[in-house]
């Protein structure tokens, strides 16, 4: 078969496939949530967003979350055995598509299989996984302009990302007002610990010569630990060169809450509010 | 006929008389039954997952031992090439090392080189409903055949010498209920063959089953669910035991005097919500003790009575004869992955001590009739608790543990580990009370809004390797180590504890004191217990790390 007359016959099959992506009434199952329970194959086109986000499938989504996702990433997306599902950040793509392909299909090499669920359902499982991930939308009641004021003078910018811009000693922050609502943002300024990335625990070692290296953890098995230092250069270390690994402080960041006044903080946490990922 | 091909016969004739009483004495195959019964016969083999059936997963090799382990060398690599988690205990016979790889794949490998001599492969359907990963844990052997479970719940045998597949036997339905599977070594018990299955985390109806090496036919079935009219039927409300779950998905031991087979019970379903499933739940939880000719149930002891924490019972049963308070008893021992460490006698299942291995939280102890004394508020709520030691994955989960006769000493690595309970969602429960599930189901989202994810610090949890004297409980050395271990430990008569952690960091310990003498560092997740053997009269220890087979032998020679 020739090429053009392969797509010919691809878009042919596919057009009425694609017309029963369209909502179904729950518990009818379209031929192609049929192929796809039979045959593990998705052979329609899928839609680049989610057909299923009313707050009817947001809550069914849940439901099925509870079901077939909980077991490993916990009930509310905290993680656990599986991945954290809370930080809006995915490894194999967030867009709705991306996450419904990496939910039909499983991961290879993890424990996550492709779940039993029809393809309608794996749509609102999408929505429910995104909702996890994603601020609720809010109204910061600072001035996002004086915030962004406050974020250049502070210094953020010598460990966060913005857009390409600043350091790597803390997380990016490029669309963190799209993950993460303002009660998050205000705690995580003046108690950075709180909730801190797992790579980014604070570190500091003692050198059997009375050195101490401050970085953040990057990697540590029983003899060795890997950190990035402040000056941003990863480095491994043996522990049994080591006087003393301390862990008491976990986050590099100093508490901003009694540096920053009352208005500055609501300030800046409305400029990162509005950070909602690159232009 | 010159005399010197006269002689050249004679001597070709001699040499395969010679070889043929090597075979008389029990070298390579077929094995037979009383081979299996007499492992220490042929310390240099392999021939069942724990090695033999009292599950001490023990090697009496001693020529890797404390003075020279710090020359143990990598000898030869098997890569796997698959991205699932490579749990694998392999067998060994004289010379030739069968292993499975995942999914189910089974190969023949030179024991000297890793060279492949054969390889077999069952194809499952693209879609199975295996809880944890697409993955087995080993053969069993009989004769010359080889016997695995398959994902898609087959049972099959292929000829050890070629990888022919000789029969493959329909378990269940995979599709069935959630979805079972069958990831666990089959055990062979006489001309039996005795297969487990997993789904607790469906609504499935766990079983145990036997079937004939000969022919694949299933022998016996036990419900691990008593069913209607059966005793302890009473143990579950409304229709719960139709979707009780209860499996049996790892391997089992046995006494060949007592002709009792012991094998541990998992989680009952739903894993975390026991509204709908009010009672003990028997036998999930527990060990149960059945008689491997008919199967029919001799005892059972329930660890953890209507669970809510996904303690399943599916440790490998240890069985050891010791002095207990004076006594000279027939005991199996259990440290349970709900924390505390179980001593039974094993000819009638009477409890007799139990003690905590690890930090918990949930039981103020364990009663004269070896029931928890739950501490109230030990339960999952929707919004989450945090407070329950030790975690989902439990304190023990299916890696091994190992008794070493010399020392004396039971070897677990322990997990002490800080998680969430949430109470499990309400969609699919089994219930005759459709308002009771819209209830829960309207909380849970409620739940949802109000709640939020607690996070533990690494340093909350972590694994230690801990020497138990058996008949006490008590503690006699640790070796902590930084993540909470997915491998489990084998020891030796070289008065070794072998292992690895799960950042692939192999290790040996001093048997006697837990210092460690011997490290390497292979870098990847570990998910398996390692096992020893001889190749060309040397001693070689294997353990899969990452999706790599690793052997190891002294000097790498």
């Amino acid at each position: 078969m020739n090429t053009l007359l392969r797509a010919v016959c691809c878009l042919t099959l596919a057009a009425p496939l694609w017309a029963q992506v369209q909502p179904t009434p729950q518990g009818h199952e379209s031929p192609a949530d049929a192929t796809l329970r039979q045959t593990g194959r998705d052979e329609a086109p899928l839609p680049e967003k989610n057909p299923f986000e009313s707050p009817d499938d947001l809550a069914k989504g849940n439901d099925l979350f509870q079901t077939h996702c909980s077991y490993c990433h916990g009930a509310f997306g905290e993680g656990g055995r599986g991945a954290d599902l809370t930080t809006g950040l995915y490894r194999y793509g967030g867009s709705d598509v991306e996450l419904y392909r990496t939910i039909r299909d499983g991961i290879p090499g993890s424990e996550m299989g492709p779940p039993r669920v029809a393809r309608d359902d794996l749509w609102r499982i999408v929505g429910f996984v995104k909702k996890l991930g994603t601020a609720e939308p809010e109204q910061a009641p600072g001035d996002r302009g004086a915030g962004k004021a406050v974020y250049e003078q502070t210094g953020c910018a010598s460990c966060h990302i913005v857009r390409g811009e600043g350091g790597i000693l803390g997380p990016e922050l490029t669309d963190i007002g799209r993950r993460r609502g303002l009660a998050f943002l205000e705690e995580s300024i003046v108690k950075p610990e709180a909730d801190l990335p797992v790579n980014y625990r604070g570190t500091r070692l003692v050198t059997a010569g009375g050195q101490t290296i401050a970085g953040i953890r990057l990697n540590e098995d029983d003899y060795s630990i890997q950190i990035r230092d402040t000056g941003g250069n990863p480095r491994s270390f043996l522990k049994r060169e080591l006087k003393e690994i301390r862990r008491d402080n976990p986050s590099l960041m100093p508490a901003y809450g009694s540096i920053l006044s009352k208005a500055q903080l609501a300030d800046l946490v409305a400029y990162l509010s509005s950070l909602k990922g690159a232009p | 006929m010159s005399a010197l091909r006269i002689r050249t016969i004679r001597g070709v004739a001699l040499a395969a008389l010679a070889a043929a009483a090597v075979l008389l004495h029990g070298q390579g195959l077929p094995i037979t039954y009383e081979r299996l019964l007499n492992p220490d016969n042929e310390p240099g083999n392999w021939l069942m997952y724990s090695r033999t059936y009292d599950g001490h997963r023990y090697s009496p090799l001693d020529q890797i031992n404390r003075e020279n382990v710090d020359r143990l060398q990598v000898k030869w690599l098997f890569q796997g090439r698959h991205q699932e988690k490579f749990e694998t205990t392999p067998l060994v016979v004289d010379g030739i090392m069968y292993l499975t790889r995942p999914e189910n794949d089974i190969f023949a490998l030179d024991a000297e080189t890793g060279r492949t001599l054969w390889s077999y492969s069952h194809r499952n359907p693209p879609e199975t409903y295996n809880c944890c990963g697409r993955v087995n844990r080993g053969l069993a052997i009989l004769g010359d055949r080889l016997f695995m479970n398959t994902l898609d719940m087959h049972v099959l045998a292929v000829d050890a010498k070629s990888g022919r597949e000789l029969w493959k036997t329909k378990i269940f339905d995979y599709k069935a209920a959630g979805g079972y599977a069958s990831t666990g070594a089959p055990l062979v018990v006489k001309d039996k063959l005795i297969v487990g299955m997993a789904g607790g985390e469906h609504g499935v109806s766990g079983f145990l089953d036997a079937y004939d090496t000969k022919t694949g036919e299933r022998l016996w079935r036990f419900h691990t669910i008593p069913q209607p009219g059966e005793a302890n039927f009473g143990t579950w409300a409304g229709d719960s035991w139709k979707t009780g779950g209860a499996g049996t998905w790892n391997n089992g031991s046995y006494d060949p005097e007592l002709n009792l087979l012991y094998w541990g019970v998992g989680n009952p379903w739903p894993d975390y919500n026991g509204d709908f499933r009010k009672g003990d739940n028997l036998y999930s939880g527990s060990v149960i003790a059945l008689d491997a000719d008919t199967g029919k149930l001799k005892w059972h002891f329930q660890f953890t009575p209507h669970d809510l924490h996904d303690w399943d019972a599916t440790q490998i049963p240890v069985l050891l004869d010791a002095e207990f308070r004076g006594q000279p008893r027939k005991l199996i021992v259990w440290p349970n992955r709900n924390g505390f460490y179980y001593v039974l006698d094993r000819t009638n299942g009477q409890f007799l001590l139990a003690k905590e291995f690890v930090k918990q939280t949930w039981a103020k102890g364990i009663d004269d009739n070896g029931r928890p004394i739950v501490i109230p508020g030990y339960e999952p709520t929707l919004d989450g608790i945090t407070h329950i030691w030790p975690g989902i994955d439990g304190a023990a989960n299916w890696m091994s543990h190992s008794y070493n006769p010399i020392t004396k000493l039971l070897y677990v690595f322990a997990r002490e580990e800080r998680r969430v309970f949430t109470k499990s969602g309400p969609p699919t429960l089994p219930t005759t009370d459709p308002r009771a599930l819209d209830e829960q189901r309207t909380e849970r989202r409620r739940a949802w809004r109000r709640s939020r994810p607690p996070r533990f610090a690494p340093e909350e949890s972590w694994g230690k390797v801990i020497g138990i004297a058996p008949t006490t409980g008590d503690i006699q050395w640790e070796h902590r180590v930084l993540t909470v271990p997915w491998g489990g430990v084998m020891s030796t008569a070289g008065n070794l504890v072998v292992g690895a952690t799960f950042e692939g960091n192999v290790f040996a310990l001093d048997a006697f004191t837990g210092e460690v003498l011997w490290r390497f560092l292979g870098n990847d997740r570990v998910y398996a217990s390692p096992m020893s053997f001889l190749s060309r009269g040397k001693q070689h220890i294997s353990i899969p790390v990452g999706d790599v087979l690793i052997t190891f032998s002294i000097d790498g020679k």
